[in-house]
């Protein structure tokens, strides 16, 4: 008797624990710049993407039950702090999933920590190409890459006819990599084109150094691969110089930084004309998803939804559709479901390229993207003129005059 | 054409390293201590003016005093506050005295950093410009109107603030107690008075540096780290506490920038003052104005 009354409290004691196990969050790691010199305006744009995500998560039910909990660090998008943010996440809070990271610089330190773990890593938005080519089975990349945009520049070069284009680039991962690509791309695609970067320290303030030189020859096209504030300063001081925007130069933004919170505070008129490599214009087709987090972040931020919103939301349904489909938070059950993923999200339907070389490995392929101009100052980016549409070149009838 | 554009874009860039670099310069002379919160003082500057002007609507004519009187009113409270126990009754800690002086003043500088992060947000804003001409052009060279005016500005303080330091009653005093702490305060001088004229003066001319530069280098709250690393390269290269040094190792500094950037490698840019402050230390320790050494 005593024995049978034992069982079944060590029964029932099991099965409370069982369920209160069921019932607890899963843990998702987050890391993002939320201070300087991290671009805290990408780093909060993540964080609102997450945070209008995960609450579509939890109020549709949550994963199997149980709902998402985020756990947010702050990278300052210093590769020693990410790498860092990275191991207290997976070593302290016991996170299922990383994700988040916008910054390629700090993605390379975070994926070393989560392949030295075997956690899935899902890239929010670093382009580098290098962290593609470590071939690490944890890391996933639905966000852009850099390939994709030094091929669309190397595409929208050929397009404007242009002879001499010069890039200035930061001194990142992201920034020197993506510059090198567009000489690579360029060289394969445009033969004629006389291309040539140059690069510039992110924490610094006058460039006019690296500026001077091109006024006595203006290039057709400068592109800017930099993000803010040292991407607003460097078109400020282009405009002040009177090099770029101009009649004969163009400036082209191949890092998307025309829909950041604080674009027009801190340009004004110097960044009228220039062309914008954009992941997200409101005149692009979403699917059903990619709607209701635009309308969920509408109704949060009452801002415009921008591309690191879809990006990072797509970021965590991956996680949590890893989790359904794997039937477990175990990492070789996540990486195996991701790495067969077929699913629809807020830009299209996600699948993860197996190809092991190159850039390719686990990204996923078919990102779409646009171009689009800046007409007037202040212009809402849902009235900036759409030169090229997604899957379609560059069409130069389109584009305003620079005055 | 092109030599003439980085002369005087080296020279301007220069003026700004001046009017940061003289503040230092003579806190050291009179404390002979570094403060490491020399930079903040310019990111406050900067903020108070941009916000000032932007959030209040004031002409950007009024912001510049404005953020004038800020920098002028924190060096005060700081010194006050944090500086004072270097000389002041605290003689046990003289042996600690440069230590305390390293931790107080990083401690500062970290937490105005984090302050102004959190108050005022991480975001870049560009502050007005003091006038609405985008560029004026005179012959072969364009430059931007505020950038002119802005330095017009700057060189208009520093010659101020030499007559002052050179000619006033309370500049000999501050040359007394620079040269020899002791000597003027057996002499009558009231040498924390000093002290706190100096440290206010140095935290106003770095508020006004961050002001005049806050349309171009769009301000944030970690905007004062460079410049404050190239005024310890300046105050060493000028000769520690040497005000005319301190001016003169910025135009010369600005220049070497403006024109390396160009001829040798725009990446090594920030490295030419580090390389000549190595040669310094190395073949001329007192730097162009300084002394060998001193002792009473």
């Amino acid at each position: 008797m005593l024995f049978r009354r034992a069982g079944l409290l060590a029964a029932g004691l099991f099965a409370f624990s069982a369920t209160a196990f069921a019932a607890d969050p899963i843990k998702v790691g987050v890391t993002i710049a939320q201070s300087p010199p991290g671009s805290v305006s990408q780093g909060t744009q993540v964080k609102d993407g997450l945070e209008v995500a995960a609450k579509m998560i939890n109020d549709a039910g949550g994963v199997d039950g149980r709902k998402i909990e985020l756990i947010f660090e702050d990278t300052q998008g210093i590769p020693e702090k990410a790498r860092a943010a990275v191991e207290k996440l997976i070593t302290r809070d016991q996170v299922v999933a990383v994700t988040g990271e916008h910054q390629s610089s700090a993605a390379l330190a975070g994926i070393e920590v989560a392949h030295r773990y075997h956690i899935p890593y899902i890239n929010t938005n670093g382009w580098s190409d290098v962290i593609r080519e470590k071939g690490y089975p944890e890391v996933f990349n639905p966000g852009n890459y850099n390939s994709r945009v030094a091929i669309a520049v190397a595409d929208t070069m050929k397009s404007l006819g242009a002879k001499n284009v010069v890039a200035f680039c930061e001194n990142t991962d992201y920034g020197v990599g993506l510059a090198k690509l567009i000489g690579v791309q360029i060289g394969e695609r445009a033969k004629d084109i006389n291309y040539k970067y140059e690069t510039l320290d992110r924490a610094s303030k006058d460039f006019l150094p690296a500026i001077l030189p091109l006024k006595a020859n203006p290039p057709d096209v400068v592109v800017e691969i930099m993000l803010p504030p040292a991407a607003y300063i460097l078109i400020n001081q282009l405009n002040e110089q009177g090099v770029a925007p101009t009649k004969k130069t163009l400036i082209y933004d191949a890092s998307g930084i025309a829909d950041y919170p604080d674009f027009w505070k801190n340009v004004s008129d110097s960044a009228v004309g220039m062309l914008v490599f954009g992941l997200y214009h409101p005149k692009m087709p979403l699917p059903e998803l990619g709607k209701k987090i635009a309308a969920a972040y509408v109704a949060k931020t009452k801002g415009d939804p921008n591309r690191l919103l879809f990006q990072a939301a797509d970021s965590l349904y991956l996680i949590a559709e890893a989790i359904k489909v794997g039937k477990s938070t175990k990492p070789d059950d996540m990486i195996k479901a991701l790495e067969n993923i077929k699913w629809t999200g807020t830009r299209g339907e996600i699948t993860f390229s197996h190809e092991k070389s190159g850039f390719k490995y686990h990204q996923w392929l078919d990102v779409p993207y646009v171009t689009f101009q800046i007409t007037k100052v202040n212009e809402p980016v849902a009235d900036m003129k759409l030169v090229q549409e997604p899957g379609k070149p560059l069409d130069p009838s389109k584009l305003e005059k620079t005055k | 054409m092109l030599t003439l554009d980085l002369l005087i874009n080296g020279l301007i860039i220069g003026v700004f390293y001046a009017l940061m670099a003289i503040g230092l310069s003579l806190i050291f002379g009179i404390l002979k201590v570094v403060n490491f919160a020399h930079g903040e003082f310019y990111m406050v500057g900067a903020y108070a003016y941009t916000l000032s002007a932007l959030a209040l609507g004031i002409s950007p004519w009024i912001a510049l005093p404005f953020a004038l009187l800020v920098g002028l009113l924190l060096g005060l409270v700081v010194e006050r506050l944090l500086m004072r126990p270097l000389y002041s009754g605290y003689t046990s800690w003289g042996v600690m005295r440069d230590e305390y002086a390293v931790i107080v003043t990083f401690a500062l500088s970290i937490f105005l950093i984090n302050i102004v992060d959190k108050v005022v947000g991480p975001y870049a804003f560009k502050g007005p410009a003091l006038i609405g001409i985008s560029r004026i052009t005179i012959g072969p060279i364009a430059i931007s109107g505020h950038r002119l005016i802005a330095a017009i500005v700057a060189i208009v303080v520093i010659i101020a603030v030499a007559l002052i330091i050179r000619y006033s009653f309370w500049g000999r005093q501050i040359q007394a107690v620079s040269q020899n702490r002791l000597g003027a305060s057996l002499a009558g001088i009231d040498t924390a008075k000093a002290s706190a004229i100096v440290f206010s003066l140095a935290g106003g001319l770095a508020a006004v540096s961050g002001a005049l530069l806050a349309n171009i280098f769009n301000p944030t709250p970690d905007v004062g780290v460079f410049p404050a690393i190239k005024s310890y390269v300046i105050v060493v290269l000028g000769g520690m506490g040497s005000v005319p040094g301190s001016i003169v190792a910025s135009l010369v500094l600005g220049v070497l920038e403006s024109f390396g950037g160009v001829y040798i490698s725009y990446q090594y840019r920030d490295t030419f003052g580090l390389f000549i402050l190595i040669l310094f230390l190395l073949f001329r320790p007192q730097g162009l104005f300084g002394e060998k050494a001193r002792e009473v």
